[in-house]
């Protein structure tokens, strides 16, 4: 269990983060070497993020994503963003200058499965 | 409220005041009937009846002068009501005004008649009916004020939806084709309608057609690729079409960066490419 966050394995080699309202993001090196051993444990390849219950991406929380997902690169893993909301994309778009490090998606692919939390 | 006062008005009260119900409803066939039939006999006779009920219940109140009480409430919503339903009925504000103008002077008419009391040596009296036709002026005006301001809500609405004539063509497949002037304001409508559609309808793809578009300047072609980055940080992708000469000609010189851009040359061409995307092939029928 990594505080702040349920990370949901969906199929063979595909998980589900769902950050909550705990998520501490200052402690970002403890909260990535986390999720970085547990995907790796798993042979994981892709790491879906869920934005749905973010109204608002801030620098700061985009710093976060961005970090997570070079790290999760690193180790050959996938992040993909998933169900942005307008007002987080309309204030992301607003301020970011390149790519992200991130994929995004409307949705999770059918491909994958609900499966049990890890 | 002094004694005085309280003691005159509950007199008057007191008073058979169903024999000055149709004095009052001259003031409603003046103004609401004949020309401007806003409202038929029998109407403004039950309005004359119900406007006097309320005030019976008012002046036999234990504080008529109490502009907090229910029985004042009840008289104010009375006239922001009738306020409310003249406009409906294509009245003027004017006309509800000098309604209750003519009705404060019928009622005291009417009331100095019936008791005998002459309003001119109790001022306080005549005072207190003054403030009181005052208020539900006020009460008039505030129903027209918020009546006009839900019309320009309904109208700005109407506005936005015409402005952006977003439409699912196909399946997650997003149209937008936009005419006119694109200003900032009417780009942040469009960003905001769209990115909605897109959460909405789970848009896999947005077509934006520029065709109609003339001018565009440099915070508004900064606006058109934040559209485009945001509709692609929701997870879908974006094509503009329809770009004439002029202005790709000024997105350039405005150091506009198109590379992370899909653009083709008409809504036909973006189609297709959408279609593509999705992996879906639109052929004609076989003869």
């Amino acid at each position: 269990m990594i505080p702040g966050m349920h990370l949901t394995r969906i199929g063979r080699d595909a998980f589900l983060l769902e950050p909550a309202r705990s998520l501490n993001i200052r402690d970002e090196a403890r909260l990535i070497e986390h999720i970085a051993e547990k995907l790796q444990q798993a042979k994981a390849s892709c790491l879906y993020y869920d934005l749905a219950e973010l109204a608002l991406i801030d620098p700061v929380y985009y710093a976060w994503l961005n970090a997570l997902a070079l790290t999760m690169a690193a180790i050959n893993v996938r992040m993909i963003c998933i169900h942005m909301q307008p007002t987080a994309a309309f204030s992301l778009s607003g301020f970011i200058a390149g790519e992200p490090a991130f994929e995004t998606a409307l949705d999770i692919p059918d491909v994958h499965f609900t499966g049990s939390p890890v | 409220m002094n004694q005085k006062l309280s003691e005159k008005l509950s007199a008057l009260f007191s008073l058979k005041i169903g024999n000055i119900s149709p004095l009052l409803e001259e003031p409603g066939k003046i103004h609401f009937g004949s020309d401007s039939n806003l409202m038929d006999d029998d109407e403004i006779a039950d309005l004359s009846a119900e406007f006097l009920s309320l005030t019976a219940e008012l002046l036999g109140s234990q504080n008529p002068d109490d502009r907090k009480s229910p029985e004042f409430h009840a008289l104010e919503m009375f006239f922001a009501s009738l306020s409310h339903k003249i406009l409906m009925r294509g009245g003027r504000v004017e006309e509800v005004v000098r309604y209750t103008q003519l009705l404060q002077y019928a009622l005291i008419e009417a009331l100095e008649q019936d008791s005998g009391i002459p309003f001119t040596e109790s001022r306080s009296v005549l005072h207190y009916f003054t403030s009181i036709f005052n208020e539900l002026i006020m009460a008039v005006f505030r129903s027209y004020l918020e009546e006009r301001e839900r019309v320009l809500e309904a109208q700005e609405a109407e506005l936005r939806e015409t402005a952006t004539p977003i439409t699912e063509i196909w399946d997650g497949v997003l149209t937008l084709p936009i005419i006119g002037t694109l200003d900032s304001s009417r780009t942040m409508l469009v960003m905001e309608a769209l990115l909605n559609r897109v959460a909405k309808d789970h848009a896999d793809v947005v077509v934006m057609d520029l065709t109609g578009v003339q001018n565009i300047d440099s915070q508004v072609s900064h606006h058109l690729i934040q559209i485009v980055r945001a509709v692609q940080l929701m997870g879908s992708s974006a094509i503009i079409t329809g770009i004439q000469p002029e202005i790709a000609r000024a997105l350039i010189s405005l150091n506009i960066d198109l590379s992370g851009v899909t653009t083709r040359a008409s809504l036909s061409d973006g189609l297709k490419e959408a279609f593509r995307r999705l992996g879906i092939q639109v052929s004609a029928k076989a003869s």
